[in-house]
């Protein structure tokens, strides 16, 4: 049993039948006192009727009339009938056969002398005859008291069955309920114990708790591919710093072969390869910077046209000694809420990105322009593009496409731009730019503005 | 020239006072803030390398404490941290430059450089005079030998930059930050292509090399050229 009081559910589903009980012996308490009263008035009233006319036949015609009326109606076979005695000045009785002592005047609960039952309770009420003399009339309590036992086992059968119903229904409610509850938590504890493949429970009823298992399924989906995301980025990672950190011992042990001479060449080549290192660690610090989102506090009003205009400028001459052509393609005056430099270096990667991976003599466009209330900074080539299959794949992290896996780039370039561009809001895309590839930032426009 | 180093990795200490000792630097270590700040209070240091972290009092705590002391030395924060809102932060505090580790020594050495002119009393000239080269702060005019050089925005900012550190040497990062605004490295080596066409309009005339380049350091305006 208290392991059945522990439960919330069962303990909800008792708490609300005994409720329910509790408003029935309530109701039946109510409906036992008003007709336990209404009938007592109704036996006074009668009393007093009775008592009233026996005095007026009293009055009228005398003593012995009185003992007269009093033997014909104890005559009676009537169930109602009533009990009489007439008490003289001395206090003895009578007339009447009801075997009492001398009453008080008024209407008050007697007990009486059943010549059948022995001691038994009456309403009696005794008056005044006017000469010292008193009229007692009674009437057995018996009908009241039937009233009121049947009244009373009415309703508690009720309570009863209330109760007994209550139980079993506080037993089966709480046994769902925690049946529902339990698929969830063994559900849980299977992911506890590892098994991260396991999902809490849907039936077809739609109810409040399958949304509830939707919903945690749903977050579980999502963590799963976070830690999905990490593993990958961990594996990734040692695989990406065993290449230069191997051709780096390589290096430092030939310089140790070469001896005290000093080989300028080979210790400079050292150093660019652990340059390469520490890149790859800023880029994945930076990375997690931004998905961290605390850089949303100091978020400003950017021009993107005038950033965007800046960086054509700074990036042509270079674009243009690496034998590819930068242009600028800008609609003025376009503002987002965000951080100047991140949006820049977005830009910077994709012009990056651009320019490593199209063949000499491609014209790549920086285009800025407002579309359906968001702006789109998008850098464009007209090189040979990505088949529409890898558009996807080309954001993840460390995914370079097959083919072009020797260039260098630590190949995080484009998931900054994303992580940029999801802080800002907005989304990076990759559209067929017919020909070449046309990779857009689509930002919310600054919502200050008109 | 004076340097206070606090720093309260031994290796790195040891690796930035062996390099300002090779300049000719005196220089001052302390291995936490407490003591950081009692020697920045009490000796007299002409620039300060201030390591964020440090036992007992972080740098920052040193150097907002020195700000609020009304001590101006030139102060260079270092940092393991590189996240934008620890360089904020820190330049909010009252650093004059942050350098995030690990850095080359030659980039530490030219920032310090740098930062020892830029004392908060010196006037703000509206004409800089280096070599052979003249340059116009208010009208953006820049002469060589008497001829005028017309040079675009970004190659005025540029020449401006090194002609302020005349005969020093100033890195690509310091151009990148200062004259791009960018505290990342981008791939492209946008500062080489800029120096190029700014050497190229400065030395028209078959004119000796304006602009010198110290190969993996940076570039220097000389004083003689």
């Amino acid at each position: 049993m208290p392991e059945l009081f522990r439960s919330a559910a069962y303990r909800i589903a008792f708490i609300y039948s005994a409720a329910f009980a509790l408003a029935i012996l309530l109701l039946g308490l109510i409906l036992f006192w008003t007709m336990h009263l209404d009938f007592t008035r109704q036996l006074d009233a009668t009393l007093e009727e009775e008592a009233s006319t026996l005095k007026v036949e009293y009055r009228n015609d005398g003593r012995g009339e009185l003992a007269d009326a009093i033997a014909q109606r104890e005559a009676s076979t009537l169930r109602e009938r009533l009990l009489y005695a007439v008490y003289s000045r001395d206090g003895r009785r009578v007339m009447g056969s009801l075997r009492t002592g001398v009453p008080r005047l008024g209407l008050h609960d007697i007990t009486f002398v059943d010549p059948r039952e022995g001691p038994d309770a009456a309403r009696g009420l005794a008056v005044d005859l006017g000469d010292g003399a008193k009229l007692l009339v009674a009437a057995d309590r018996e009908r009241i008291e039937q009233i009121d036992r049947t009244v009373i086992s009415v309703f508690g059968a009720a309570f009863l069955l209330v109760v007994l119903l209550g139980a079993v229904g506080a037993l089966f409610l709480g046994g769902y309920l925690r049946r529902r509850l339990n698929g969830i938590s063994s559900a849980a504890e299977a992911i506890v114990q590892g098994d991260m493949a396991s999902r809490m429970p849907v039936s077809a009823r739609g109810d409040e708790f399958d949304r509830l298992s939707r919903s945690l399924n749903a977050m579980l989906e999502r963590i799963a591919s976070l830690v999905d995301n990490v593993r990958q980025v961990s594996t990734d990672v040692a695989h990406d710093l065993r290449t230069p950190l191997a051709r780096l011992r390589n290096r430092l042990e030939e310089a140790l072969r070469s001896g005290a001479t000093g080989d300028v060449a080979l210790i400079e080549d050292s150093l660019r390869g652990v340059d390469e290192v520490l890149a790859l660690f800023a880029a994945i610090l930076r990375i997690a910077e931004v998905e961290g989102g605390k850089i949303r506090r100091t978020f400003k009003t950017v021009d993107v046209s005038a950033l965007a205009s800046d960086l054509a400028e700074s990036y042509a001459p270079a674009v243009a000694q690496g034998g590819r052509s930068l242009t600028a393609n800008v609609a003025n005056g376009l503002r987002v809420r965000g951080d100047a430099e991140l949006l820049a270096q977005a830009l910077v990667n994709l012009i990056e990105n651009a320019q490593s991976h199209t063949p000499l003599g491609t014209a790549i466009e920086i285009c800025v322009e407002a579309r359906q209330g968001a702006i789109m900074l998008a850098v464009a080539d007209n090189g040979p593009g990505v088949p529409a299959e890898d558009r996807e794949r080309i954001v993840e992290r460390f995914v370079r496409l097959e083919r072009s896996r020797s260039t260098p780039g630590h190949g995080l370039g484009l998931n900054l731009v994303s992580a940029i561009a999801a802080l800002h809001g907005g989304v990076l895309r990759f559209a067929d730019n017919r020909p070449g590839l046309r990779a857009f930032l689509e930002l919310p426009a600054d919502p200050e503005e008109g | 020239m004076q340097i206070l180093l606090a720093e309260d990795d031994v290796e790195t200490a040891e690796f930035v006072a062996r390099g300002l000792g090779e300049l000719g630097h005196n220089v001052l270590r302390a291995a936490d803030g407490a003591d950081a700040l009692h020697y920045a209070m009490t000796e007299d240091c002409d620039l300060i390398v201030l390591d964020r972290m440090l036992p007992k009092l972080d740098g920052l705590a040193v150097l907002r404490r020195l700000r609020a002391a009304k001590i101006e030395t030139p102060v260079l924060l270092l940092t393991a941290l590189g996240r934008i809102e620890d360089r904020v932060e820190g330049l909010e505090a009252g650093a004059d430059d942050y350098l995030i580790k690990p850095f080359a020594f030659s980039e530490l050495a030219a920032r310090l450089n740098a930062l020892r002119r830029r004392r908060p009393f010196q006037e703000t000239p509206t004409q800089i005079l280096a070599g052979r080269l003249k340059m116009d702060l208010l009208t953006r005019q820049v002469w060589r030998d008497g001829q005028i050089v017309p040079l675009q925005p970004r190659e005025f900012r540029l020449l401006e930059e090194l002609m302020r550190n005349n005969d020093r040497v100033v890195t690509r990062t310091m151009l990148l930050e200062r004259v791009w605004g960018f505290h990342f490295d981008p791939q492209t080596n946008i500062v080489e292509t800029h120096i190029s066409r700014l050497r190229a309009k400065l030395n028209r005339g078959g004119a000796p090399d304006a602009i010198e380049t110290l190969r993996g350091v940076g570039y220097r305006v000389r004083d003689d050229a």
